[in-house]
């Protein structure tokens, strides 16, 4: 059974058939061939596969592709602009957060729905806008770290 | 990963079409609402719904509003971070915003609603205690037509509810709190995040003024039985006189007899059983100071 | 020498590629025509295969190919040889792979795993190695006498011991005779998940005419595996070809064949097209590999004030059912149950025994973990003894430069008592303890540890200049998270003395990448960082010796810096980009240089006669502090901060020294606090991130990383290693710390808050207990 949905990821707009059965992850890894979200479980335990849908994060291996019809959908492909990077990304690579790099564009798109939300978060609450991506490398120190400072970086004080 | 079998789908527009979808269909039919649990289950294969009727396309479920004659309605479909962060909640029903605060992840709660928590009857729901305390209600639709039932009246077993087949959950309605109040709620899971219940306690009292009078109080325990429970007895303990620190620890103490943890992979009954009298106490605790206009 | 790059926190090399979601990872890897693999595995932890019936999975459209043990009929392992691609007559643990299945999709291939139907006759299982090791016990290898194995791991042939090791080093029975106090204590340490948020993964491609395989694999030591596999499959180290994606974590997981097996299994039956394995997150917990657990029997004798006098441990490792790394662990590992301490006479025996469980694998520490859980849980219950402060205690007995080892190498470089000395300082060692508030209890501890690395081993690399200038690195290291990439760049950009930004380092590749022993051991800074300095140096003088001829002046009076060649007095001649052009005009070419290093033969490897195999070509050192906050009413450890401090030899990146002390402080404490299998008749029961719990970011404590600096004459720069030795310290410290807190000594882990509580109402108990008869009986 094939359900037709139109979707927008990263600002281009997509026209396709799915199966009810298909997950976000999936289409987007599968389908579209973007890989930068990851499926590290699959059960919504350890937050690799966040993505933004209208600037809200959620986990996309729960998401059934059919629920995005007509959604707008941001990965981390879509992060950075015309201009360059995102000062998340830009504060990841200055700050050192980034080890294996697996958690990270999911760690990134946390930082940005929290940051777009809360200019100038503090560390309680970036800590707990993250807590739902797990990281084995064990970054949460300097990741914490960099979306303090792109925070700043955009604008948010405190 | 594991992936999820093919199913049909459905996409209702109205709930009577909904309810019309799945008294149709019969047992091979769910509801699909966040799908953070009925997804799970599924691609674990502990569930194989031949048909899956997603909710989510009917309007007018999804709303936090005050009631016009008092009290507000919580949408079925109301996913948990909009309770969580929903200024009307936070002021109103602090409790219920602090429950849907510490359940699952963050992005978990942009998906999970409070119609599907409930629904699911786990022992461990973790709204479930503050719908108890709150006295909350719910409407419910199905094919003999709509009717109202009590939270406390709901959850009949693990995974087990009233509904019959065919019926859905389109609201929860909780009536004001009264002046002087103060309701907390309390958890411990394995770790700081991102974690079910081992125990959870949510804890209601309400101050009739005069030297820590007690006008109304509420204990409700998740995690602890085959469903989530009003502490009864702790809750008698607590009427019986003014609220002080012996009358906490009994209360506490009450508490903690009156469930029946079992020992699973989490934790032992045991462990459990002694958690919600810690829990018990800490939750009346800061009840007490909330009630009192002082912060939790 | 002047460094513009070694030294400093430059940003990643492969860094870009990651915050953009670009980089490839193994479970990335798409190739045309690709299929994908499932695994059929046994629920039983002991069994034997009566009937496999695949005709099921045949019935679902789009399978390819259904494989079978007998279709695939080779063992590998690396150590001893023991472990069937798929299982044939029997099976040994709860998920060993039965059969495998490549489809189209995904889907389709799990769907026909799902009909297939395997009939097994089950048999006696053993859980605990100590009933392994009894006579009555049910045997897991009885042929384990036929099987190849590197000759320094003995086994015992008609017992689960797989590999036994005695040492015996001086006089233990006259060193405790002449100790004042004798402490005999057992500890066990639990097996843990690597669970790295990258699940194995391969692509495998077979091309029949050639009997030639390629693989995509996110391994962490490729030419290990290409050397297991050519041995299991009888062909040359060139018919196979390893192609290193990105890894997603590993820890020493991904250095045995998990998802590879299968691949390549199957890619012999799918007529060319490469078939993808992606073990799911249950198949990674369940059925990849483990930590070693371990029951470590500690008999230690001290003079009163605290200087040890003798060692004798006993150590019996949890192998699971097959030897994977396991020998080497169990072999290696014993000697650091020693600690970084002066110990005259010692007797150490270990054994690692087969179990029918998860196997047990290399990971992070290789033993070390576990050894320096019970040496210095130990050494806090002699210090509370006999009344000497933990840090004194330490400071006392701790190595310093000039020391002989147990083998009678001198130890150099040894930066330990400055790592105890600040790491106690940053803690706040020897302060008064705040008061309790309300139910929760403070307190503070600290170990500490040593770790040498697999020597000798070796690391071969290319390095290409082009004729624009523009550099590429043929090193067969991955990356796996440490920053090798960097540190190996920032290594030969100094060395060569061109700017950092011309320098390309592509993954392995085992067709045009020379060996590397692995990303393992902490070794890869020392060894691969020293082959790029060899290397680097030749395309160095090279380049000089062109310019000299070019520019018609002295080779040894030139200098290139930043790309640029310079004369003595510092003024700018010519780019290298101008001169490489002049050099080869419009036709193109390479200048090329090569590099090897081992330590083999160094004179810092001398010891005493025959012993110089426990020599270590460089030793590193750690201590960690930690201070906590128990609820003593609920058990919960709060993990306040930990202090940990490093001698790192040089710190080549410094904020890559930090994220690798972080790190493993944050795996430590998720180790010790949260994660446990739970377990049933050898079936894992918490197969999800749900019930298997690793720390979030909200049980993150305050870490403060110490890097001290004892530069080591041989290393490049003068660096060591520190990807591992960060993972041992965190669980004693925490322990020591609770100890602290409240009185109560744990021995054995994890330390969840239903044993604490336990154990602290048991305390309690026995304090009311001896009170009461203290009051029966005054006086």
């Amino acid at each position: 059974m094939k359900v037709p949905i139109d979707l927008t990821v990263n600002g281009e707009r997509y026209e396709l058939e799915v199966e009810p059965r298909e997950t976000l992850v999936e289409l987007l890894r599968e389908r579209l061939h973007l890989t930068g979200t990851k499926e590290g479980c699959g059960t919504g335990d350890c937050g690799t596969c966040i993505v933004l849908v209208e600037g809200v994060p959620v986990n996309s291996c729960l998401v059934l592709a059919v629920d995005i019809k007509g959604r707008q959908v941001l990965t981390i492909e879509g992060l950075a602009g015309e201009g360059g990077l995102h000062p998340l990304q830009e504060s990841f690579l200055e700050k050192g957060a980034v080890q294996c790099g697996f958690c990270t564009p999911a760690m990134l798109m946390s930082g940005k729905a929290l940051l777009d939300r809360v200019p100038g978060a503090g560390e309680e609450e970036i800590k707990s806008a993250l807590s739902g991506v797990l990281c084995r490398c064990g970054s949460y120190k300097k990741i914490v770290e960099a979306v303090k400072a792109a925070g700043e970086k955009m604008g948010g004080k405190r | 990963m594991k992936r999820l079998r093919p199913f049909r789908y459905f996409e209702a527009g109205t709930v009577s079409e909904a309810v019309g979808i799945l008294t149709r269909e019969g047992v091979g039919a769910h509801p699909l609402a966040g799908g953070t649990d009925l997804l799970v289950r599924m691609k674990r294969g502990d569930l194989a719904p031949g048909a899956l009727v997603n909710l989510k396309r009917i309007p007018g479920l999804g709303g936090i509003e005050r009631e016009p004659g008092g009290g507000i309605r919580v949408g079925a479909l109301a996913v948990i971070s909009a309770i969580e962060h929903s200024p009307l909640v936070r002021t109103s029903y602090p409790v219920l915003a602090e429950a849907a605060g510490v359940l699952g992840s963050p992005s978990i709660r942009n998906l999970g609603t409070l119609g599907g928590n409930i629904g699911r009857a786990s022992p461990a729901s973790d709204m479930a205690p503050s719908l108890l305390i709150l006295r909350a209600r719910m409407l419910v639709e199905g094919p003999q037509g709509k009717r109202e039932v009590e939270v406390r009246e709901f959850f009949k077993g693990p995974g087990e509810t009233v509904l019959s087949s065919g019926e859905l959950i389109t609201s929860f309605l909780l009536p004001d709190m009264a002046p002087g109040s103060g309701a907390v709620y309390e958890r411990i899971g394995r770790r700081e995040g991102m974690d079910c219940a081992l125990v959870g306690v949510a804890a209601l009292v309400t101050l009739s003024g005069k030297d820590h009078g007690v006008k109304d109080a509420g204990v409700a325990l998740a995690a602890v039985a085959p469903v989530p429970l009003r502490a009864k007895r702790a809750e008698q303990v607590l009427l019986s006189g003014s609220l002080t620190e012996e009358r906490m620890k009994e209360a506490a103490r009450a508490a903690a007899a009156e469930c029946f943890p079992i020992s699973d992979m989490r934790a032992s009954g045991s462990y459990r059983q002694e958690m919600v009298q810690v829990l018990t106490y800490r939750a009346l605790a800061r009840a007490l100071r909330l009630a009192e206009g002082g912060k939790a | 020498m002047e460094t513009r790059y070694v030294g400093k926190s430059v940003i990643r090399v492969d860094g870009l590629e990651k915050v953009t979601g670009r980089a490839v990872y193994g479970v990335d890897v798409e190739l045309p025509g690709m299929l994908y693999g499932a695994v059929v595995r046994s629920p039983y932890a002991h069994a034997r295969i009566v009937d496999i019936d695949t005709s099921g999975a045949w019935k679902v459209a789009g399978v390819k190919a259904v494989v079978v043990g007998r279709d695939v009929p080779y063992t590998f392992g690396g150590q001893v040889k023991d472990q069937p691609f798929l299982a044939v007559e029997r099976v040994r643990y709860v998920g060993e792979p039965v059969m495998a299945v490549a489809a189209e999709t995904e889907l389709a291939a799990q769907e026909a795993a799902e009909r297939v139907r395997v009939t097994y006759e089950e048999m006696a299982a053993v859980f605990d190695p100590r009933e392994a090791l009894k006579e009555s016990a049910p045997l897991l290898h009885p042929d384990f006498g036929d099987y190849w194995h590197v000759p320094l791991y003995e086994g015992v042939a008609g017992t689960n011991v797989c590999m036994v090791r005695r040492l015996l080093l001086g006089d233990v029975e006259r060193g405790f005779a002449e100790a004042d106090e004798i402490f005999e204590d057992e500890f066990y340490i639990h097996p843990v998940a690597h669970s790295p948020m990258e699940t194995h993964a391969a692509v495998a491609q077979y091309f029949q005419p050639r009997d030639e395989y390629i693989i995509w694999s996110s391994t962490d030591r490729p030419y290990r595996l290409l050397k297991e596999l050519v041995q299991a499959l009888g062909v040359s180290l060139n018919q196979v070809r390893f192609i290193s994606a990105y890894s997603g974590g590993g820890f020493g997981g991904k250095g045995a064949m998990v998802a590879e097996i299968i691949a390549v299994a199957l890619a012999k039956f799918t007529k060319g097209r490469p078939v993808k394995v992606v073990c799911s997150r249950e198949e990674e917990l369940t059925a990849s590999q483990t930590r070693h657990a371990a029951f470590m029997k500690l008999k230690t004798g001290v003079k009163k004030d605290g200087i040890f006098t003798a060692r004798k441990a006993d150590i019996i490792w949890d192998n699971g059912a097959y030897s994977s790394l396991g020998p080497d662990v169990g072999f290696r590992g014993v000697l650091t149950i020693l600690g970084p301490y002066r110990i005259p006479h010692v007797e150490l025996l270990s054994r690692l025994v087969y179990t029918n469980k998860e196997i047990g694998g290399a990971y992070r520490g290789f033993g070390t973990t576990q050894v320096t859980w019970a040496c210095e849980v130990q050494m806090d219950m002699i210090a509370q003894k006999l009344r000497i402060d933990p840090l004194e205690i330490r400071l006392k007995n701790a190595y310093v430069d000039g020391d002989s080892y147990i083998n009678g190498q001198i130890l150099r470089t040894v930066g330990l008592k400055e790592t105890l000395k600040k790491a106690g300082r940053e803690i706040g060692w020897g302060q008064p303890k705040p008061a309790p508030r309300g139910s929760k209890f403070r307190g503070k501890g600290m170990a500490t540890m040593l770790k040498p690395t697999a020597t000798p081993t070796d690391s071969y690399c290319f390095i290409r200049v082009n004729h624009d200038a523009s550099i590429v690195i043929l090193s067969g290291a991955p990356e796996v998270g440490g920053g090798q990439k960097t540190v190996l760049s920032q290594i030969a950009a100094d060395t060569i003395g061109v700017p950092l930004s011309s320098i390309v380092i592509p993954n392995p590749d085992t067709y045009y990448t020379p060996y590397d022993m692995a990303v393992a051991s902490s070794r890869t800074t020392y060894h691969m960082g020293n082959a790029i300095r060899q290397a680097g140096q030749e395309v160095r003088q090279k380049i000089l010796q062109l310019a000299g001829k070019s520019l018609e002046t002295d080779p040894s009076r030139l200098n290139l810096s930043e790309g640029k060649i310079f004369d003595e007095g510092g003024r700018e001649l010519i780019t290298l980009q101008q001169l490489l052009n002049k050099i080869f005009g419009g036709r193109g070419g390479s200048i090329l240089g090569e590099g090897h290093h081992s330590p083999a033969g160094s004179p810092l490897l001398a010891a005493s006669p025959g012993q110089e195999a426990i020599s270590s070509i460089f030793w590193m050192f750690g201590t960690h502090a930690a201070e906590v906050e128990v609820d003593i009413e609920t058990g919960v450890v709060k993990v306040l901060k930990i202090a940990a401090a490093h001698d790192v030899g040089r710190a080549i990146h410094p904020a890559l020294c930090e994220q690798q002390i972080e790190g493993a402080v944050v795996m430590g404490l998720s180790n010790t606090l949260f994660e446990e299998f739970k377990m049933e008749k050898g079936k894992i029961l918490n197969d999800t991130l749900a019930d298997y719990k690793l720390a979030t970011t909200l049980d993150l404590p305050e870490i403060v990383t110490i890097l001290v600096e004892s530069y080591h004459e041989e290393g490049p720069f003068g660096a060591k290693g520190v990807g591992e030795p960060a993972a041992a310290p965190t669980a004693p410290a925490i322990a020591n710390a609770i100890f602290d807190a409240t009185g109560v000594r744990i021995r054995d882990l994890p330390i969840t808050p239903e044993k604490l509580l336990a154990a602290l109402k048991r305390k309690e108990q026995t304090e009311k207990l001896s009170q009461e008869e203290k009051a029966v009986r005054p006086g």
